[in-house]
């Protein structure tokens, strides 16, 4: 293709010239005698480096006490230590020219940072301090569960997280991944002691994972890590429970009632795989070519054609234990009989007729160019790292990445679609003024209504 | 100190289209922009929300690649694109493996060359810019906050002071002689600078850049509108209905220096000492210490720009969500407090110097990334396509950091007593609807 004629006149596209290499970066792997294990990248672009401690546990691990109480234990860490008040972290942090941000989600917990080379050493000393000796301040913990509370408040006017709230805890019931936030009186009723127990247990270096990407000599900063991290103790953790998942009978529809939305926010689901299931990539690329990038079936549809929606997506979303498949667009209150059509239309299509050559060509094209764009960047690589890493897929996950990803077919993609877009079981989820959308929702069936609180209205 | 030097290359092509390129060949990727000079600030009269409308426009078909033709062969390259709509710029970018790098540039050059659309393509757009308007503001809790609400309490002038996102009866009166116009008037190659970043030789990026540009027609340099604003004499207010969430919100503006002039640099300075993060003193005061507001953010062109992607007047702005126990007048009592003691005792250098650390740390981290996983180098482009076409000096990014690593903490008290005046600033209070039974 490279040496294809030029063309003087500016109406034929460039083909495409031979593409150079992806050459990854050496990466140190190595597992501290304590049990931290650590994954090192060069990357030297900038003179910074970035950084992600993360604890394999999450909210899930605790949910038995109450929603999203790892969420708070790292929001709270990072507010006062043995040896730094809050206002002292948060000044330290800037002298060092870093940020530094902690939070947990179902099934991890994390402390990212980022900063000058000039000063990593000092902060991986605040690091290692906040994962050791956080003290848990009793004034911080009480502004901390203000602000949740005040946020949470405004989440529920939020269509977005009114949608996934719904969506989640249709597909996954009473199991932790049902639910993805607390109550304002679960939080009322969080204790201090309850922080510092989820911290005692779960922020140890035989469950914890460091992975630094930046302009360093992996073999120097190796020895920074085992300085600032050697002495600390605690073995691995126990995983989270992994109750039953309710059945999913039929198709279902749930409406969530919104008063004075002027648009409509759709979000339909189902159940699907984790990162580590044979047929994960196979699902990758059935929903890139579904809704998964800007040139996908479902764009095209319902926006490029139809002008019903800006920002329709699909996205296959995997947790550790289970997966979902989602695929969600806000639209005109009147279009929402219509635009369900053209996702239901659109979903069918890719389950009964398989995909063409030139459309499987450009997705897996598109699937390894994004892949190598994300390694351009020290985050984009730290969160590559991340993913190989902390589900403990096989070693060469990322470096085989683009190959089996070109080695995929037609048939791969009919196959996940069959199993994954489960079309006959999708609960669809309608976020919006109820007296302008709930006839178009009752066409596909029977609505289950909810106000924003959560609470069944009928 | 690390003295920066980013390779930058710039030259212009016989029909005005300037040219930087910026070579890395770490990895075979490539991040490619093309920039006019054009935002929503000077959009037409009775057309407000068209500066953004016609970015949708711009991917709709050009003369040699259809609808959905720059999409599918950015996409189908390995590459993601997008662009986006500014006060001053509107900019169209790709980052694509590098072998994609020729098949973009031909994609720019086309719809640089014609735009091929037609009303079905308006009327899509249209329709799906308002869906856009009702995602972001008209269907979520502090939508547009503030960044729609202060420019018509701040300005006088209606270049400033309009909708950006658009009114929808200005959406619906939009029509396809005004698209051809508004490309006829802004889309000249004199009016634009083309940005090659990564992997690419300077002489081979040059080379495509003639190949494929060099034959568009020149056009008229449009003539540049008025933006200026008149001097400020009154503290200006406003109120908004907040119609879903829950808390007050209050967005404090001050009319902000000029890039570039002395008290620029200062005030960047100063507007770190607010609102940099945790340990900003806005923060820190009012959401840490006081407990008065729950949220506190702000900065200088903030929250849709930044310290160096305006050419005309802007705000300084504080944005707060407090409690609803406190009233908005003691909310903003407690916040003058702050603001009165930086211009009673200033600065000491052990705050400015962190300050200067942080600063410099943001600018490289804005260099490599800026915009996301996929989009290397994003922040580089948006800084060198400023500096082209604001100042005509690109290499004003290896350099500009010096200004604002020799400010004095005596110019940060200065530039707080000037700007931080009563009459020089506008306040907007989101007021939560009240709410009848559920």
């Amino acid at each position: 293709m490279a040496s294809a004629p030029r063309s003087d006149t500016p109406s034929a596209v460039p083909p495409l010239a031979p593409a150079r290499p992806v050459i990854w970066p050496p990466r140190v792997h190595r597992t501290l005698s304590n049990g931290l294990e650590v994954v090192l990248v060069e990357s030297h672009g900038i003179p910074k480096f970035t950084g992600e401690l993360f604890f394999r546990s999450g909210n899930a691990v605790v949910a038995a006490q109450a929603p999203g109480l790892a969420d708070m234990t790292a929001t709270v860490a990072r507010t006062g230590t043995q040896r730094r008040t809050s206002r002292q972290i948060e000044e330290d942090l800037r002298r060092m020219g870093a940020d530094l941000s902690s939070g947990a989600g179902a099934d991890n917990s994390v402390i990212s940072f980022a900063g000058l080379v000039d000063f990593s050493n000092e902060l991986l000393g605040l690091v290692s301090e906040l994962a050791q000796r956080a003290i848990f301040p009793e004034d911080e913990f009480e502004r901390e569960r203000r602000q949740l509370v005040e946020g949470l408040r405004i989440e529920r006017t939020t269509p977005g997280f009114l949608a996934s709230e719904r969506l989640r805890r249709v597909l996954f019931g009473a199991h932790p991944y049902g639910t993805i936030s607390p109550t304002e009186e679960q939080v009322t009723h969080y204790r201090v002691e309850q922080l510092k127990d989820f911290y005692q247990r779960y922020y140890r270096p035989g469950n914890a994972l460091l992975v630094m990407v930046g302009d360093f000599a992996p073999e120097k900063m190796l020895a920074e890590i085992e300085t600032a991290f050697g002495a600390w103790t605690g073995g691995p953790a126990e995983g989270a429970p992994d109750p039953a998942l309710p059945e999913l009978q039929s198709r279902r529809v749930y409406l969530v009632h919104l008063p004075g939305s002027v648009q409509t926010q759709l979000s339909i689901g189902n159940r699907a795989i984790t990162r580590k299931d044979p047929d994960w990539l196979r699902l990758t690329l059935a929903n890139s070519i579904y809704g998964g990038a800007f040139n996908s079936r479902l764009v095209m549809n319902i926006r490029e054609e139809k002008g019903y929606t800006y920002s329709p997506r699909s996205g296959a979303h995997p947790m550790r234990q289970h997966g979902y498949f989602s695929i969600g667009a806000a639209v005109r209150n009147d279009v929402v009989a219509a635009a369900l059509k053209e996702i239901f239309y659109e979903i069918d299509r890719m389950r009964s007729t398989p995909v063409g050559e030139d459309e499987l060509d450009d997705a897996r094209s598109y699937l390894t160019g994004v892949f190598s764009l994300g390694l351009a960047t020290q985050d984009g690589l730290a969160g590559q790292l991340a993913t190989a890493t902390l589900e403990k897929l096989p070693d060469d996950y990322l470096e085989t990445y683009r190959e089996r990803v070109l080695k995929l077919t037609s048939a791969d993609v009919l196959d996940a679609a069959r199993k994954y877009f489960d079309s006959e079981h999708a609960q669809i989820v309608i976020v919006g003024d109820r007296a302008q959308i709930e006839a178009q929702a009752a066409q596909f069936g029977a609505p289950e209504v909810y106000d924003a609180q959560g609470s069944r209205i009928q | 100190m690390t003295q920066l030097n980013i390779p930058v290359e710039s030259m212009a092509l016989p029909n005005g289209l300037r040219v930087v390129i910026s070579p890395d060949r770490t990895a075979p990727v490539a991040t490619v922009g093309v920039y006019y000079n054009i935002g929503f600030r000077i959009e037409p009269r009775g057309r407000s929300g068209f500066a953004h409308l016609f970015e949708h426009m711009m991917f709709q078909g050009s003369a040699n690649a259809g609808k959905m033709m720059h999409i599918k062969l950015v996409n189908s390259s390995g590459g993601v694109l997008n662009g986006s709509t500014h006060y001053d710029v509107t900019n169209y970018y790709e980052s694509v493996p590098s072998n994609a790098l020729e098949r973009v540039l031909w994609l720019e050059a086309d719809r640089m060359r014609a735009l091929k659309v037609d009303d079905e393509n308006l009327r899509n757009q249209r329709d799906v810019v308002k869906e856009e308007v009702r995602v972001n503001v008209l269907n979520q809790p502090y939508g547009g906050f503030p960044w729609l609400d202060l420019p018509p309490v701040a300005y006088r002038n209606w270049s400033n002071a309009h909708n950006f996102y658009g009114d929808f009866d200005d959406l619906d009166a939009a029509n396809l002689d005004d698209v051809q116009k508004f490309f006829k008037t802004y889309y000249a190659p004199s009016n634009a600078v083309l940005l090659i970043l990564g992997d690419v030789d300077t002489d081979e990026a040059i080379g495509l850049a003639e190949r494929h540009f060099a034959s568009i027609p020149s056009g008229p340099q449009p003539t540049p509108a008025d933006i200026d604003e008149p001097p400020q004499i009154d503290e200006r207010r406003g109120v908004v209905e907040e119609k879903f969430g829950t808390l007050p919100g209050i967005a404090i503006g001050y009319q902000a220096p000029r890039r570039l002039t002395p008290e620029w640099y200062a005030a960047a300075m100063l507007d770190h000492a607010f609102h940099g993060g945790r340990s900003g003193r806005v923060y820190r005061r009012l959401v840490l210490e006081q407990q008065i507001a729950v949220d506190a953010e702000g900065g200088i062109h903030y929250p849709v720009g930044d310290l160096f992607d305006y050419n005309g007047p802007t705000l300084m702005v504080t944005r707060l969500l407090h409690k609803p126990e406190y009233s908005a007048d003691q909310t903003i009592a407690a916040y003058d407090q702050i603001l009165d003691e930086m211009k009673e005792k200033g600065i000491a250098a052990d705050e400015l110097e962190p300050i200067k650390v942080k600063f410099r740390s943001n600018y490289f981290s804005n260099l490599e990334g800026g915009h996301g996983p996929s989009i290397p180098r994003y922040g580089l482009m948006h800084l060198l396509a400023c500096f082209t076409l604001f100042d005509n000096e690109p290499s004003l990014v290896n350099t500009i950091l010096d200004g604002f690593m020799q400010v004095t903490p005596s110019e940060v008290q200065s530039v707080a007593q000037k700007l931080l005046t009563r009459h020089n600033r506008s306040i907007v209070i989101r007021q939560p609807a009240k709410k009848g039974a559920a």
